[in-house]
Order: structure tokens, then C-alpha cells, then sequence
């Protein structure tokens, strides 16, 4: 079963539609409600990313019957340090984006504790893609 | 257990001589429980959690409240009416409590007691709960039997959420039953009746959350009760005025069913949420971890709580404005110390009597998007789903008879329909395009 969303940049309202939706075909399957939340959450946490930091890109997820795999892809900037990105608390946040609540260095290292496997692949100025798998 | 096929009760009914098959009401259910069938619309029993919008989206008044007969009341000897704070709302500015309660009694009632007495206790009851159960944050009111329901069927993963204890409308008719008993009264004798603002409730009394049976001897709608003490005060038949007693109620106790009543008893960590909207669009926050309270969240389904419910008379802002006048001038009545006060029960008393009783067991979660218990079978449903829904035209016009295109795929692939229930895939696909593109523009999807 595959999904595909669009991410627009900026556009934090919109964000979490695409962990909406993956969360109603989630209770149609009857996933068990713990690995649902993780799901919903390493989603919007990646989504939000990539509203926020990059210049949008593209949702690709994949539901089989023991997990699920959710691409997020973005067009640019790329992560210069992955390790320190990682950080919990660590943050490059603008100050627009620390208004709107966003931004406490804790999107990553939630996707993180979320999820069973995680794998980031970053490119600077082509973008970052970030692949993550929860098993139900 | 699996008893999805244990059905809730429900007080909302669908009177098909009346109804045209507008679809007002099936746009309008929040569970999708609704389609048009036959050209009637018919309820879900699995997904109907009685909030009543549909009886609101209703311009034919094609749906109504079933009640109790009436009529019931001769079989006690002891009548009781169990009224809400919200029905004293529902009358004008100038018309007292007393006054409603003469008329009360001449209609038979031989008791009349305020659901808030209870409310009190509860709070110290709720309280406890909370102190006792750390293993959860944010706790659910069980208030509102429509937000109980939702989350049953909805968000099953917040059942556990939910305070599992009884409301006020339990407490206080076990108090009096008590009560009653400790004067002498024999229990057989006494018919307790509530009358009740909205169907949620009367779904709740036939068929309580986690239990077998009620206190509530009958049911009365608020509207039929209220158009009846009406006439005598429009006759200005009704007897002398006369005080009111078994008052223990304070000003606080009565505003408890407007929003923000409850919330107010617990830390400033508490919220009220009213509103269908606004209460799901709060749960999906707290199931997916947005937000987490510590402390107690009141929701109730209807804007401005239960005098926004569908069987209140008055306009809600007004009847609000009632019972907030009114719990000021308790409040003054209670400082000036020239108040009658008549405890129904001790503190000692109701800890070793009703307390006890107070506990519900288990709520059962019963999730209604759950396709299959087989998550193979499930995905492939799902699959089956999207795509059906790929091929239809996505404006959800309900002319199928389903809310939504989505609820007609779901709807076919769970044999209840057919993709001939779309209009549009009869459409040549000539004719499909110059039709619709006219109306809908370059989005709408080739069939
Ligand atoms: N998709 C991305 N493209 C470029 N940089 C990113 C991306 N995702 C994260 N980063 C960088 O990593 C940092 C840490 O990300 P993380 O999600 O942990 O925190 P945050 O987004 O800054 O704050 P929070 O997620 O708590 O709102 C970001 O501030 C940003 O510099
Ligand atoms: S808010 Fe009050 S009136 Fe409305 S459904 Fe809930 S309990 Fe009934
Ligand atoms: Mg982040």
C-alpha cells in the first residue's frame, strides 16, 4: 500500500495533513494505538522539518503488513553536521519559526525514540532525505 | 471480547414518513453514521454516538428524541423529578425557581431535586481518582455521554482517558434513593424521573457505559416538560409559591453544566473544550501526543454545554445568562446566611454509602473505522478502498447516498453499495468532461 504527499515550503498550516491521513488508514488496519502515536509523530516531526528548514519536497510511505516505511525527501539545504543535528536542544531555528512554537531542537531526536529504523542521507544545497520505519 | 455487534441504544430516531433523503443530515453526522438509502436516511446503530447534529441539520424535523410515556409516573407513589440546572434556564428572566417548582408539583412530582446536589462529592471522587491513577496525564471528563461514545468508537486509544467513574446524574439519584429510604420511604414506591437536554443522555440511562441497568425508573424530555409547566404559568394556575427546600445546591454546583463548570473545580492545568468541532479536533491532539494535560479536560459535545443541548427550549446565551444570575444570587443568599440548607448526606455518610457505588468497571473501546481483525485482509481492504475512491470524482456531493466519495468507497468495498450508486460513472466520458469541467473546473478527476 503506497502514499505519496506533497510538502510545501513554509506552509506550516498544511503540515500534519499527511500524518492525518496515514493515522485513519492506521486505525483501519487496527494497528495497536502505541505504534500509531509513534508513527503520527516521527511523521509530523519530519514534515515539520522540512517546512521548516528546507524548501519543502515529497512524502512517499509504505504500509505492509508488519510495518511501515515513511520517506521524507526535501529539496535543499542539506544537514552540515548530522551528528550535532541529533542533539536534543540543538537548533537553527529562525525566529519566525521559534514563534510559531517550532524549533526547541527536538524534532530529531523524537523521530529518533520513534522509530525502529532511521536513516538520513543529506546532500548540502541538493536536499535531505530521511527514511524511517516503525514496526507494528 | 469482541461485541461490536452489541448494540449502543440509541435515543435518535429517523421518522421515514417525514423524511425527504435530503442528505442535511448525513453532511452533517460527525462519525459518517448516516446514508441515504431507499431515499430515507438510515442510522448506523455501531456509529451513532447521539450527539444530535443530525437532528439540527434536520429541516423537516423528520428526526425526533424518543421519551418514556409519560404516563409511567402512575405507577409509583412517589414521584421524582430529576431536573438539571439547565431546565431552570430555560424560562424567562422573571419566572423563579419556585415558581417552576409549584408547577413541577402540580403536574404530580411529589419530589423535586436538582442533579447538581451531587456534584460536590463527585469533585472530591474525581479528585482522588486522579491522585491515584499516575500512570495517566490527561484525564477525560465522563460528563458528556456523546464525548464518551465518541471516544469509544474514535479514539479508542483514550478510553483509558476517560475518569471511569459515574456523573452527577448517578450520584444524585442514588442519594436520593438513599434518602428517601432513610425517611421511611420504601424504594418500590419511588420513581426517580430525569429529565434530560439531549438524546446523549437518554442513551446513557438505557444503556449505561459499562453497566447493566440504571436508577432512573423513566425518562422525560426537557422540551415536552417544559411546554407543560409553560401552560400552567401561562394560566397562572399554578399553587402558592412555595420555598424551596432540599437545597444544598451552591451557586458553583448549579453552573456546573456550562462550560468551564467543571473544568473550574480542578488545577488551573484544566480545560473546557464545548462543541463537536472543537472537542474531536482536541482529542486528535492528545492522541497523537500534541498536547498533554495535566490535569482534567471537560468536553461536551454541544456549543455552550447542555443548554446548547437539542432538547432545550431557550436560546442557549440566554439560558445561560439565567443560571449565572441565578448562582450569584445563591451565592448572596448563602453570605447573608438566609439560606435554607438541607444536607442530603453527610460527608461520612455518602463515603461508607454511595461512594462505593461509584466506579465503573470498563469502557469498552469499539473502534468503528476498524475494517478487519486481520491486518492482511484489513490492507487489502484498504487497497480495495483507494482504488475505488481514485475513480470517483472527489467533490463528495452525497447524491450516492454517503457522505463523502471515501465513505462510498469504503461503502462498496464492504458490499453496501455499488459503484453504480455514483451518478457520475454513468455519465459518458465525453459528456463527463464537458459537464463537469464547466462546474468543477481543470480538478476534477477523469473517471
Ligand atoms: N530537513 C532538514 N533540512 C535542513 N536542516 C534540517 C532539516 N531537519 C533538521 N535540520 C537541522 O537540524 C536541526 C535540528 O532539528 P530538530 O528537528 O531536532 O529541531 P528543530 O526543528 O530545530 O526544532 P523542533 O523540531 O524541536 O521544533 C534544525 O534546527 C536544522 O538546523
Ligand atoms: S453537552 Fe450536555 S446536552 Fe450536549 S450532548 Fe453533552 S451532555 Fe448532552
Ligand atoms: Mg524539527
Amino acid at each position: 500500500m503506497h502514499y505519496t504527499f506533497d510538502i510545501e515550503e513554509g506552509n506550516f498550516t498544511n503540515a500534519g495533513q499527511a500524518s492525518g491521513n496515514i493515522k485513519k488508514t492506521l486505525k483501519q488496519l487496527n494497528v495497536n494505538p502505541a505504534s500509531i502515536k509513534r508513527i503520527v509523530v516521527a511523521l509530523y516531526e519530519a514534515e515539520i522539518n522540512a517546512v521548516a528548514h528546507a524548501y519543502g519536497g515529497k512524502i512517499d510511505v509504505d504500509i505492509d503488513s508488519d510495518k511501515i516505511t515513511m520517506v521524507v525527501a526535501d529539496r535543499g539545504p542539506g544537514i552540515p553536521n548530522i551528528d550535532l543535528a541529533m542533539t536534543e536542544g540543538y537548533s537553527t531555528a529562525s525566529k519566525e519559526v521559534r514563534e510559531m512554537g517550532f524549533g526547541a531542537g527536538m524534532g530529531l531526536p523524537n523521530i529518533k525514540s520513534n522509530t525502529d529504523q532511521l536513516d538520513i542521507q543529506t546532500q548540502l544545497g541538493v536536499g535531505t532525505t530521511i527514511t524511517m520505519t516503525v514496526f507494528f | 471480547m469482541d461485541d461490536t455487534n452489541n448494540f449502543f441504544y440509541h435515543a435518535l430516531t429517523v421518522d421515514h414518513d417525514i423524511c425527504t433523503g435530503c442528505t442535511h443530515c448525513m453532511k452533517a453526522c460527525p462519525t459518517e453514521a448516516i446514508r441515504i438509502r431507499n431515499g430515507k436516511s438510515v442510522i448506523d446503530k455501531n456509529k451513532c454516538i447521539d450527539c444530535g447534529e443530525c437532528f439540527k441539520a434536520c429541516s423537516y424535523h423528520a428526526i425526533y428524541i424518543k421519551q418514556d410515556d409519560f404516563d409511567l409516573m402512575d405507577q409509583y407513589k412517589y414521584k421524582v423529578a430529576l431536573v438539571p440546572a439547565t431546565f431552570i434556564g430555560q424560562f424567562a428572566g422573571d419566572v423563579s425557581t419556585s415558581q417552576i417548582y409549584a408547577c413541577l408539583k402540580q403536574i404530580g412530582f411529589s419530589h423535586i431535586y436538582e442533579i447538581e446536589h451531587g456534584v460536590s462529592f463527585l469533585i472530591n471522587l474525581y479528585k482522588k481518582y486522579m491522585a491515584e491513577h499516575k500512570d495517566i496525564n490527561t484525564f477525560i471528563s465522563p460528563y458528556c455521554p456523546a464525548v464518551v461514545r465518541l471516544i469509544q468508537t474514535r479514539f479508542p486509544s483514550l478510553v483509558k482517558n476517560i475518569i471511569h467513574m459515574k456523573v452527577p446524574l448517578d450520584i444524585t439519584s442514588l442519594m436520593i434513593r438513599e434518602y428517601l429510604s432513610k425517611e421511611g420511604i420504601c424504594s418500590e414506591d419511588v420513581g426517580v424521573f430525569y429529565v434530560s437536554p439531549c438524546a446523549a443522555k437518554i442513551a446513557a440511562v438505557k444503556s449505561p457505559v459499562g453497566e447493566d441497568s440504571s436508577a432512573i425508573a423513566g425518562v422525560i424530555n426537557m422540551d415536552f416538560l417544559y411546554n407543560k409547566v409553560q401552560h400552567l404559568l401561562s394560566k397562572k394556575t399554578q399553587g402558592e409559591s412555595e420555598p424551596i427546600a432540599n437545597h444544598s445546591l451552591s451557586g458553583k454546583d448549579i453552573l456546573w453544566e456550562l462550560t468551564g463548570g467543571e473544568s473550574v473545580n480542578f488545577d488551573n492545568s484544566s480545560f473546557a473544550i464545548d462543541g463537536m468541532k472543537n472537542v474531536i479536533e482536541f482529542l486528535e491532539k492528545i492522541e497523537d501526543g500534541d498536547i498533554e494535560v495535566n490535569g482534567l479536560v471537560e468536553m461536551r459535545v454541544c456549543d455552550q454545554s447542555c443548554v446548547g443541548g437539542i432538547l432545550c427550549p431557550n436560546n442557549r446565551f440566554l439560558a445561560k445568562q439565567k443560571l449565572e444570575i441565578r448562582a450569584q444570587e445563591i451565592k448572596q443568599h448563602i453570605e447573608n446566611n438566609d439560606y435554607q440548607e438541607e444536607e442530603l448526606f453527610s460527608e461520612e455518610e455518602f463515603d461508607k454509602k454511595i461512594a462505593p457505588m461509584m466506579n465503573i468497571p470498563t469502557i469498552t473501546p469499539r473502534s468503528s473505522f476498524k475494517l478487519h481483525d486481520n491486518l492482511q485482509i484489513a490492507l487489502k481492504m484498504v487497497e480495495n478502498i483507494k482504488n475505488i475512491e481514485s475513480k470517483l470524482p472527489g467533490i463528495d456531493c452525497s447524491a450516492c447516498g454517503a457522505p463523502t466519495c471515501s465513505a462510498l468507497a469504503e461503502d462498496i468495498i464492504k458490499e453496501e453499495a455499488t459503484i453504480d450508486n455514483c451518478l457520475f460513472s454513468h455519465l459518458p466520458p465525453e459528456k463527463y468532461d464537458e459537464l463537469l469541467k464547466k462546474i468543477w473546473g481543470k480538478n476534477i478527476k477523469p473517471l
